[in-house]
């Protein structure tokens, strides 16, 4: 990993966090900080946070306990300041993010938002009364993709259809992120070309304030915060992609886009849920979808040697790459 | 010893007569201040409900249009929330109304009217933030009126009123 996780946190993370819940973490062991994923804030509950697969959580003095009995209680006024932090004390101006549930911070990292959900009709409106806080940690890994690069773009090839099945939390979206910069600059063998990232949930580019806060590659263009199906054939049909890449499909309308885009001689690259190519044709739309052959490479991930383990590629067509 | 009286006569009377007049000045100034803090929340109103600026740009902005003690208030407010000393901005409002109170001619009603800001501003949806600033405009502009009525009838009263306060305290000291 290229990047120091406690700088990450202490200068992304702790600034947003209320003066108790920041002073408990800064007595934390510096250890504990490499491979953090997850601090979380729940009203009246212990703080918890996330490092690799176990939940722990810290006490007044900021000492690592698994007994979460043990951990600091969040109160109300720890939320309360947390969320004036997050939002520049200025919740209206987030109302938008607020009613999709995250709210994204500088360095891309989310904040994902718990309390009382206001509704317009059948959309949410906003979140009032705040009672959880969830801080997703952002990692930039690259070259994390270094080994199924060649899958997706062959030598002398144009990039190629890939669909990356990955359970959650098992690093799809750092993968994504990395071929979106690796196709964009271009590899070894083959040049860089135009990439469009459609950031549903502004997860890819970590876009905060319309500047991807993530490295999405020299060629690459962002549609923040847009609807996947929308934003694919937006892309088409204005930014002239050469790859599409996007994450976590499964809509009928993100299905019938994708189709859109194969057939307009678009490289799609995206991500769905499962754990195996066999979960994912058990799904009616993704299995239509896999079925078709509009995905010529599948491309499994695991945690089982870490997020983002490859753990199989299957070829669908005979292109392969050096 | 005729010297001596008179030039206590001269500072009896300057010393009341001025009192006097800076007591109808303040209450001119109050119904100008007030009408400043209004056209600044009406300022910082559009900021937020239309352009749904962050509030410490939003203030800062805000604070370039207007005079003070708005002007002093607004800028307060913004330094403090760029500072992000993990302070929020109820608490920022209070502090920098207390820092103005000394330097404006606004009463303790004014000040009630306008801690009422610190519950709710920022912390809401852009609907709540323009139903508290309408009940703000609304608080304002009734003080502004019941200011400049005070205004009107006290000014010649304290203006006047020193000196006659003065030549008084000076006939009976004589």
């Amino acid at each position: 990993m290229d990047v120091n996780d406690q700088d990450i946190i202490k200068k992304d993370i702790l600034p947003f966090l209320s003066h108790d819940i920041k002073a408990i973490m800064l007595n934390m062991k510096n250890e504990y900080f490499r491979g953090m994923e997850e601090i979380r804030l729940r009203c009246g509950q212990p703080l918890a946070v996330r490092i690799g697969d176990q939940d722990y959580t810290l006490d007044r003095g900021g000492r690592v306990e698994k007994n979460l009995s043990l951990g600091y209680r969040v109160s109300a006024e720890d939320i309360y300041r947390s969320i004036a932090s997050i939002s520049d004390n200025s919740i209206y101006a987030f109302e938008e993010e607020i009613g999709r549930g995250f709210i994204t911070i500088p360095g891309g990292h989310r904040v994902g938002l718990a309390g009382q959900i206001v509704l317009k009709g059948p959309e949410v409106r906003t979140i009032k009364d705040f009672s959880g806080l969830a801080f997703r940690i952002a990692r930039e890994v690259k070259d994390c993709a270094h080994s199924i690069i060649g899958y997706i773009y062959p030598r002398e090839l144009e990039p190629i259809n890939t669909l990356v099945i990955s359970a959650p939390r098992c690093g799809k979206t750092t993968i994504l992120r990395d071929v979106a910069r690796s196709l964009s600059l271009g590899t070894r063998w083959a040049r860089g070309c135009n990439v469009v990232v459609v950031d549903e949930r502004s997860e890819l580019a970590g876009t905060y304030q319309g500047r991807a806060q993530m490295d999405v590659g020299p060629r690459t263009d962002v549609l923040d915060s847009c609807p996947k199906a929308r934003g694919m054939i937006m892309a088409i049909r204005s930014l002239s992609p050469h790859v599409l890449i996007t994450d976590e499909i499964g809509r009928r309308e993100d299905i019938e886009a994708i189709e859109e885009c194969v057939n307009a001689g678009v490289a799609v690259i995206t991500s769905v849920h499962a754990r195996s190519i066999e979960e994912v044709q058990k799904r009616p739309l993704l299995g239509e979808l896999l079925a078709s052959d509009a995905f010529a490479n599948l491309i499994v991930l695991s945690r089982r040697c870490g997020p983002g383990t490859i753990e199989q590629v299957v070829r669908r067509d005979a292109l392969c790459c050096g | 010893m005729l010297w001596v009286k008179t030039l206590g006569v001269v500072l009896v009377m300057a010393g009341f007569g001025s009192y006097g007049l800076l007591g109808a000045n303040s209450l001119e100034k109050r119904v100008e201040q007030i009408r400043n803090v209004r056209l600044a929340m009406g300022f910082l109103e559009k900021e937020i409900n239309y352009l749904h600026t962050p509030l410490p740009l939003a203030f800062s902005r805000s604070a370039q249009c207007v005079q003070e003690p708005a002007r002093s208030l607004f800028e307060n407010c913004s330094q403090s929330l760029q500072d992000r000393q993990g302070i929020t901005i109820s608490e920022v409002w209070g502090q920098s109304l207390v820092k103005i109170r000394g330097l404006s001619d606004l009463n303790n009603e004014d000040f009630e009217i306008l801690q009422l800001v610190s519950s709710q501003i920022g912390m809401s949806g852009t609907e709540e933030q323009n139903r508290l600033f309408a009940m703000i405009q609304e608080q304002l502009i009734i003080q502004e009126g019941q200011a400049r009525r005070e205004a009107e009838a006290g000014h010649k009263l304290r203006a006047y009123g020193g000196f006659i306060v003065g030549a008084a305290i000076v006939l009976l000291l004589i």
